[in-house]
């Protein structure tokens, strides 16, 4: 839990790492991780992991997205409920 | 003149049934065709739900198309299959030079397995967020 690196920065206030607020590992872009997955409209399934249970687009800060990636997405994301892949929302008659 | 590489998308009325479906795909085909395109590769995915209702429709057929065009043929294109009516909508992508083409989707039998995973798991999203 405590980062190695707080203890190189004189020791201000407690322990924490600079600047970052909570715990938890840091978020890596999926697409920046892994060159070979691209970002494709055509495959629902895997745009549906950016979408809330809603069916909102998830914001990069939350998923680690990175800013480049995340504009490919929402793109890709509109595109694939153009053609009924994806849904816009959740509540549907 | 310079051709573009794009891919299209066409959801077509279930009343059209799969013979009319795929009259339909010959149909835009022989359209790409007569703007001066090459087409590289034609899927039939067959009827799929939808996600969404579309014209009161819950299904459609998806045919999705590879091809070379200039932007001219392109317009005209999308200006024809705006016309037809058995076409529920259509989206019109430009793929990069170097993409590879689009893969097969997997054998009917094995998508409708993933299809009803996908429809279990599916939207949980990434909820762990901390903000």
């Amino acid at each position: 839990m405590p980062r190695d690196k707080s203890d190189r920065r004189g020791a201000k206030s407690e322990g924490r790492g600079p600047r970052r607020r909570g715990m938890g590992r840091r978020k890596v872009c999926r697409f920046c991780a892994d060159k070979a997955m691209l970002i494709d409209y055509k495959d629902a399934r895997g745009l549906g992991n950016f979408l809330s249970e809603r069916g909102k687009i998830i914001p990069g800060r939350i998923t680690g997205t990175c800013a480049r990636h995340q504009r490919q997405l929402t793109v890709a994301i509109k595109q694939a409920r153009t053609v009924a892949l994806l849904p816009y929302t959740s509540a549907y008659p | 003149m310079a051709d573009r590489r794009y891919e299209t998308l066409v959801l077509i009325h279930p009343d059209q049934g799969e013979p009319g479906a795929k009259e339909l795909a010959t149909r835009i085909r022989t359209l790409v065709e007569e703007q001066g395109g090459a087409v590289t590769q034609v899927q039939e995915w067959g009827l799929r739900d939808l996600a969404h209702t579309i014209g009161k429709q819950r299904r459609a057929f998806y045919i999705l198309f590879e091809y070379r065009v200039a932007s001219k043929g392109l317009d005209e294109i999308q200006r024809t299959l705006k016309l037809m009516d058995p076409v529920l909508r259509f989206v019109s992508v430009r793929r990069p030079e170097g993409a590879p083409p689009a893969p097969p989707r997997p054998a009917k039998r094995e998508r409708e397995r993933e299809d009803a995973e996908f429809e279990r798991g599916e939207f949980e999203g990434l909820g762990e967020g901390e903000v």
